[in-house]
């Protein structure tokens, strides 16, 4: 964490590290200080930005006249509490920000040397496909309906 | 929002009940998440009808997760773009078929193979997962080994550019498939969505998230990957 840090003020400027780490199960600790508050909607940090300062983009107390700011009620989830807090314009809701999340590090680590590759077109033994298959025509084409239709 | 289900369960002694639980809690979350049924809970959360503290726990834990990944891809994964209703199908896949994994295995399944809209969960493998060419419906380009874990694919080649990049409002258009491997199918298909919407710079990005490994293979049908994919032999 002590690593990631820098690299997460440079990177992400403004905006919170995302504590939540899907495979870790840890319990929640959550501290006080360690819930920055997230930007409001209309800030609008490039990842390359690195002027702004975590801590700048303090508050998100909606501007707009109409707007009104609702505090939901503290829900524990299978990965620990969670709280949000909805900005309505009118009754239509404009933002949705996490005021407590499970108090997992942000887990960004150093970016591998990646390998690059010429693209295959190949058929092997296979137990299932990963690939986009939503639609039920792109099923019915799929390698993964005829292991289905072997299986079966 | 129907996707197509596999399931293949290599245990002996699993009743067959765990198997309709699992159905019977993805089309749960259908009724309850879909932003096409104008009577779900994102529906009625997005016409303002829900207070903030009436949200159920499964939809509070969904809208932070859409807000994680919003703010770790700066904007380009969005489930609330403008001019548009909020709409976290992304994030709901992966979590609700994680779910429906955890749910599987609660019922004393120890050796499964799910795969929902081509997202896997497996458990107890090895189990060998094939990767679809971008471009040939009837091909691989890698095949993978996973053990227990997760596998998920965003790409262009059967809904055209369905996935916008929230930062420019305009679609994703630098990447033909990115392949995510992680532990939980909601990192891995969070992660590969996000990474698609960010386009090429997506790959970097997705790779430097723990505990994830990526194949991507770009516009220009390069082919790039992480040193740790765990390529089948």
């Amino acid at each position: 964490m002590k690593r990631a840090l820098p690299v997460f003020v440079l990177t992400i400027a403004g905006l919170i590290p995302v504590w939540r780490y899907a495979p870790s199960t840890g319990t929640t600790t959550t501290e006080a200080a360690e819930i920055a508050p997230t930007p409001s909607s209309t800030t609008s940090s490039s990842p390359s930005s690195s002027s702004a300062s975590p801590s700048a983009s303090s508050s998100s107390s909606a501007s707009a006249a109409a707007s009104q700011v609702v505090k939901g009620s503290t829900v524990n989830t299978s990965k620990g509490a969670v709280q949000v807090e909805v900005t309505f314009e009118g009754d239509k809701i404009s933002y949705v920000r996490m005021l407590q999340q499970p108090n997992h590090p942000q887990t960004t680590a150093a970016v591998p040397k990646l390998i690059e590759e010429t693209l295959q077109a190949q058929s092997a033994d296979i137990d299932t496909v990963s690939g986009a298959t939503i639609t039920s025509e792109g099923y019915i084409q799929s390698l993964q309906a005829a292991i289905d239709a072997k299986g079966a | 929002m129907g996707f197509p289900v596999s399931l293949r369960i290599d245990d002996e002694d699993v009743p067959e009940a765990a198997a309709d639980g699992l159905f019977a809690w993805l089309r749960e979350v259908d009724a309850r998440f879909s932003p096409f049924k104008p009577d779900s809970e994102v529906s009625r959360l997005d016409r303002g009808e829900l207070a903030a503290d009436g949200l159920s726990a499964d939809l509070v834990e969904v809208l932070g997760l859409c807000e994680e990944y919003r703010v770790a891809t700066g904007g380009a994964f969005d489930a609330r773009l403008p001019g548009r209703g909020l709409d976290p199908c992304a994030v709901v896949k992966g979590w609700s078929v994680q779910r429906a994994a955890e749910l599987l295995a609660a019922s004393g399944a120890t050796r499964f193979c799910l795969n929902a809209g081509g997202d896997v969960v497996t458990a107890g493998g090895p189990w060998r997962v094939g990767v679809r060419h971008p471009e040939r419906a009837d091909r691989l380009c890698t095949v993978l080994e996973i053990t227990d874990g997760a596998v998920a694919t965003s790409a262009r080649y059967e809904r055209g550019d369905h996935i916008v990049d929230g930062r420019t409002g305009r679609p994703a258009t630098g990447l033909l498939s990115v392949t995510v491997v992680a532990r939980s199918l909601t990192e891995a298909d969070a992660t590969a969505t996000a990474a698609f919407a960010m386009g090429a710079e997506g790959i970097e990005w997705a790779a430097a998230r723990e505990g994830c490994e990526v194949f991507a293979v770009d516009a220009e049908h390069r082919v790039v990957r992480t040193p740790g994919l765990p390529v089948a032999t």
